[in-house]
């Protein structure tokens, strides 16, 4: 006997990010899912977020590095709630991990949620965990024909920071190809050159960042 | 390696609508997945062979239908599928593609005793 089931693989988690979000929403958290491939400069970004925000915004991070818990103590040292995950699987983070993580962090006094994912460009896209926007990064030293190989990541997030660019003279990276296929992938793709070693455009970053803050606090109050 | 992840969620879902039409067995599975989901079919196969072991679905065979990724242009609003990675549209070489279809990651139907 044949039986219809039509059902999209991803349907129970998605299920649990939905109430991970009830929750993110009764706290008034922006959540933030950070992806890339490994070392992009994930943690490097969390460390300049965590500078520029320091007595003016409240941090909190959850971590998905699976080898060590480097990731966490770098972002400890800022004196920022930090969760680090330990059941994760080699490759994404998922929505019942990042649920686990929850009661281990006092949201109510977060504003700003940061969830570095697991170094991947596969299928951290495919596991919503209840965030808001994803943001990816791109590293100059990757090559700019990623985005045409790894669709999905591009499609899923909101904005794309393209990190590293100190090391431009030493690539063959070609940062308009670099655009144009990530573009081409997402047209309402926000995207921006970073170092986050140098500091050269991290501004862009977090008034990018304060932006979507506001924007959540001000939807949450109208809703 | 999604293919793990992918692998268990498939099982839960199948076994669940399995037992729903009071079925005792599952011999097979189709499933959907849109080329831009990167799977490995032979990693999946395994995976799933494996956490199958003693279940409902202990021995199902699993068909996959990959979907092409499909484009759209912007430009003249042909519609293509994307080989390789060329998002160039045939007809009048823009570059300008939409993504339409190739994303989808579903379990269409299954085949129970
Ligand atoms: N030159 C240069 N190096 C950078 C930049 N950002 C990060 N790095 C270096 O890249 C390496 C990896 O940076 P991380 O911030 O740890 O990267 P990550 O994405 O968190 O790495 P994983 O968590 O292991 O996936 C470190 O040695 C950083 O110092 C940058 O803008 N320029
Ligand atoms: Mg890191
Ligand atoms: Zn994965
Ligand atoms: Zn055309």
């Amino acid at each position: 006997m044949k039986v219809n089931v039509m059902v999209d693989v991803m349907e129970a988690n998605d299920r649990i990010a939905t109430a991970s979000k009830e929750i993110f929403d009764r706290n008034k958290n922006l959540v933030v899912n950070l992806m890339s491939s490994p070392g992009a400069g994930k943690t490097t970004l969390l460390e300049r977020t965590a500078e520029a925000f320091a007595g003016k915004v409240r941090l909190g991070v959850i971590t998905g590095d699976i080898e060590t818990s480097r990731d966490a103590e770098r972002i400890e040292k800022y004196n920022i709630p930090v969760v680090q995950l330990t059941t994760v699987t080699a490759c994404h983070l998922d929505a019942n991990m990042v649920a686990s993580a929850l009661p281990h962090l006092d949201l109510s006094q977060i504003d700003i949620l940061l969830i570095e994912n697991v170094g991947n460009l596969v299928c951290p896209a495919e596991f919503k965990v209840g965030e808001d926007c994803k943001v990816m990064i791109l590293s100059v030293t990757e090559g700019d024909e990623k985005p045409l190989k790894y669709p999905l990541m591009f499609r899923e997030s909101s904005l794309l920071i393209i990190n590293k660019i100190d090391l431009l003279p030493f690539t063959n990276f070609n940062m308009d190809e670099a655009k144009a296929n990530a573009l081409k992938m997402n047209p309402n793709l926000g995207i921006m050159e970073v170092s986050t070693t140098t500091g050269q455009g991290i501004e862009d970053w977090i008034s990018w960042l304060k932006q979507c803050w506001q924007n959540r606090v001000e939807s949450l109050r109208s809703a | 390696m999604h293919e793990l992840s992918i692998a268990q969620n498939i099982l839960d879902i199948v076994v669940a609508a399995a037992e729903k039409e009071g079925a005792q067995k599952i011999t097979r599975i189709t499933l959907v997945a849109g080329e831009t989901r990167a799977i490995v079919p032979e990693q999946l196969t395994f995976c799933f062979e494996v956490i199958a072991g003693g279940t409902i679905a202990d021995g199902a065979e699993l068909d996959l239908e990959i979907v092409p990724v499909r484009g759209t242009c912007r430009g003249c609003g042909e519609g293509f599928i994307v080989e390789d990675f060329l998002y160039i549209c045939p007809k009048c070489q823009g570059r300008d593609i939409e993504i339409t279809g190739g994303t989808e990651l579903r379990i269409k139907d299954i085949e129970v005793d």
